[in-house]
């Protein structure tokens, strides 16, 4: 039941407007302050309005090495982006065959191999780091981008998702395929797969972003410049240990790495909420 | 076209419940075989077998001349219809009707060609674009029944189709199905739970319990002489009425008291089948039934009255005129149908007949 009150209606508005303002600020100061010059940062009072750099400092930042790091923020992006992507696709393909062995093969110790895969949940890279970075290190694979991806690229989450949609699949579509002449890959790719749709994009939002977001593991594997990714830039810039923090160009970097996410989410938001809340059944 | 064989047909399940019990029968090219029975007696394992989608334990399972026993589904010729439709929600009409023919590599011209001339068939030319989800009941039920036909198979498989749709549906989609079989004049097996639909739509009817083939028979000749007690309730609606009598030659002798002239000789006691439509109302007599009213149901053409009798403990189902009036509470005399008066043995559920004598005591 909804409530209809107008008391509540104007409370509730100011409340949210309220949040939004609070959320809000912060980017607006970043906005703000990515058109400043430096100088005009350190006045001493914040400024809340734009300065007279416009889009150059972000100009400058895509095509000039940034600060001290060596490398421009467009190298950051790109770095970042096929991480992210590496991550996405990685899991999610891996997570799709992971669940259909699983729910549609009848193999010895199946039960097991799910208990395997579920109880990898209590292992993220935090816990294993020692152990990965060793066999990382050992395979060659520092700053490379398989090795930033290729560790992270298995996922307990998303093959659970994924195993958990099948089995609501009803039964009688695999046999119906199997009259209609379609083997296993056949009804991965003309059933399955076209069933999920919403559930791999509702996982590509959530995947993208948490690769985009990995901080630890590309800190420790990249020492070099070209395979450093634009989260981690951020961090760097801010412990330039003699000089002035640049505020300009941080900001300007920031609201950039913000830039892909928001992309990702407001192009997949309609599949992502779907795929959170129904199925295309 | 082809006939369909089962050479001992065997399933036992790993946890050693054995579904079938070796089933040997012959459908004959262009039947229609239904398989009746209630659920859990085996037969949709049997449907599932002939389809492909369960393992055959043992026996031989033949379609034409080939032996199929190894084959995949796809390989055996056959197409089926499940009782869920299972369509591909995300295909829209003509692709779920197409989809087996694309897997076989037919050219994309000639798959459109086909599926429209099946469509006009069956009525579907105008919703070849839909998707499953935006059609009716009886619609995909159709397109399930399409999607069948396009592929032009040697069996047509049944798994209850009809039991998903409402009740006047489902009375013209069995005419549909029955003239459609005949003018493609596929053989087809047919497994329902529905008596009705079995009768119906036979050209031989199976009647299974527990894994066995209780009787096999064209509808009438399991309507008339039913091969047991199981097979007597099960066909036939209202279900037939079980007295238990005691024989001695020709004579039956009821617990009410009442004596009739047995169609066989038995000796001791029996089980007495009479169908409701059997039991005619007549004056009051020593000879006839005397029973009382317990409940009316008034069905229109027919009014079926549930009776007590003396010495029964469970009332008999009597059939009536529609155009009879009756209350509950009222006294009738009821003579039964002597030519169509069934007995049983009492023990195994089988029927007596003439050139059998009962030996019990």
């Amino acid at each position: 039941m909804r409530y209809r009150r107008r008391g509540l209606d104007i409370t509730s508005h100011t409340l949210l407007i309220l949040c939004v303002i609070v959320f809000f600020l912060p980017v607006w100061m970043a906005i703000v302050a990515a058109t400043h010059t430096q100088s005009s940062l350190y006045t001493g009072v914040a400024p809340f309005w734009f300065g007279s750099e416009g889009f150059g400092n972000f100009l400058a930042v895509l095509s000039d090495p940034v600060g001290r790091l060596g490398t421009d923020a467009t190298r950051l992006l790109v770095n970042s982006t096929i991480m992210a992507l590496g991550i996405a696709v990685g899991k999610i393909t891996i997570a799709i065959l992971a669940a259909y062995a699983i729910v549609f093969f009848r193999f010895p110790f199946r039960m097991l191999c799910f208990w395997a895969i579920f109880i990898t949940l209590m292992l993220p890279v935090e816990v294993r780091i020692m152990p990965t970075y060793k066999v990382v290190a050992g395979l060659g694979m520092l700053n490379s981008y398989t090795g930033l991806i290729l560790p992270l690229i298995a996922s307990a989450t998303a093959t659970f998702l994924f195993r958990q949609f099948y089995l609501t699949v009803p039964p009688e579509l695999l046999e119906a395929a199997r009259v209609d002449g379609a083997g296993p890959w056949r009804f991965l790719r003309d059933i399955l797969l076209p069933l999920s749709k919403t559930n791999i994009a509702a996982l590509f939002v959530i995947m993208f972003l948490y690769g985009w977001n990995q901080y630890l593991w590309p800190l420790l594997i990249t020492t070099e410049s070209d395979y450093m990714t634009v989260v981690i830039s951020l961090k760097r810039m801010l412990t330039s240990a003699d000089n002035l923090v640049p505020w300009h160009t941080v900001t300007a970097t920031a609201l950039l790495a913000m830039l892909p996410p928001v992309i990702v989410i407001v192009l997949m938001q309609r599949y992502f909420v779907k795929g959170l809340v129904d199925t295309e059944k | 076209m082809a006939t369909l064989r089962l050479d001992g047909l065997k399933k036992t399940y790993p946890n050693g419940f054995v579904a079938l019990h070796g089933l040997d029968l012959e459908i004959a090219d262009g039947e229609l075989l239904v398989v009746v029975g209630p659920s859990g007696c085996g037969k949709s394992t049997l449907l599932r077998m002939l389809a492909g989608l369960e393992d055959i334990t043992a026996g031989d399972l033949y379609i034409g001349e080939a032996r199929v026993n190894p084959l995949e589904p796809a390989d055996r010729d056959i197409a089926m219809v499940f009782q869920n439709y299972a369509l591909y929600p995300h295909m829209s009409v003509a692709g779920n009707m197409e989809y087996a023919l694309k897997n076989r590599g037919v050219p994309k011209e000639a798959r459109r060609r086909k599926v429209e001339e099946t469509a006009s068939l069956i009525g579907l030319q105008d919703l070849l674009d839909r998707r499953p989800r935006q059609l009716s009941g009886g619609q995909r039920q159709r397109v399930a029944m399409g999607r069948a036909i396009v592929r032009e198979p040697q069996v047509f498989l049944f798994d209850e189709p009809l039991s998903n749709l409402d009740a006047k549906l489902r009375v013209q989609m069995r005419l549909e199905i029955r003239r459609l079989q005949k003018r493609l004049g596929v053989t087809s097996v047919y497994v329902t739970h529905d008596q009705v639909e079995a009768m119906t739509l036979a050209d031989r009817l199976i009647v299974m319990n527990e894994g066995r083939i209780e009787q096999l028979g064209s509808p009438m000749t399991l309507y008339d002489q039913p091969a047991s007690t199981f097979v007597a309730g099960f066909i036939g609606s209202p279900a037939m009425n079980f007295l238990s009598a005691e024989a001695s030659g020709r004579t039956l002798s009821l617990p009410c008291g009442n004596q009739l002239h047995a169609p066989v000789d038995a000796h001791g006691h029996v089980t007495l089948g009479i169908r409701p439509e059997h039991l005619v109302p007549v004056e009051e007599s020593d000879d006839a039934l005397a029973v009382q009213v317990e409940l009316v149901e008034p069905l229109g053409a027919d009014t079926l009255a549930y009776v007590q009798l003396d010495g029964q403990a469970e009332p008999l189902v009597v059939r009536f005129d529609g155009a009879r009036r009756l209350e509950e509470g009222d006294r009738l005399w009821l003579a039964p149908d002597l030519e169509r008066l069934h007995l049983f043995d009492p023990e195994q559920g089988q029927r007596l007949t003439t050139t059998e004598a009962i030996t019990t005591p």
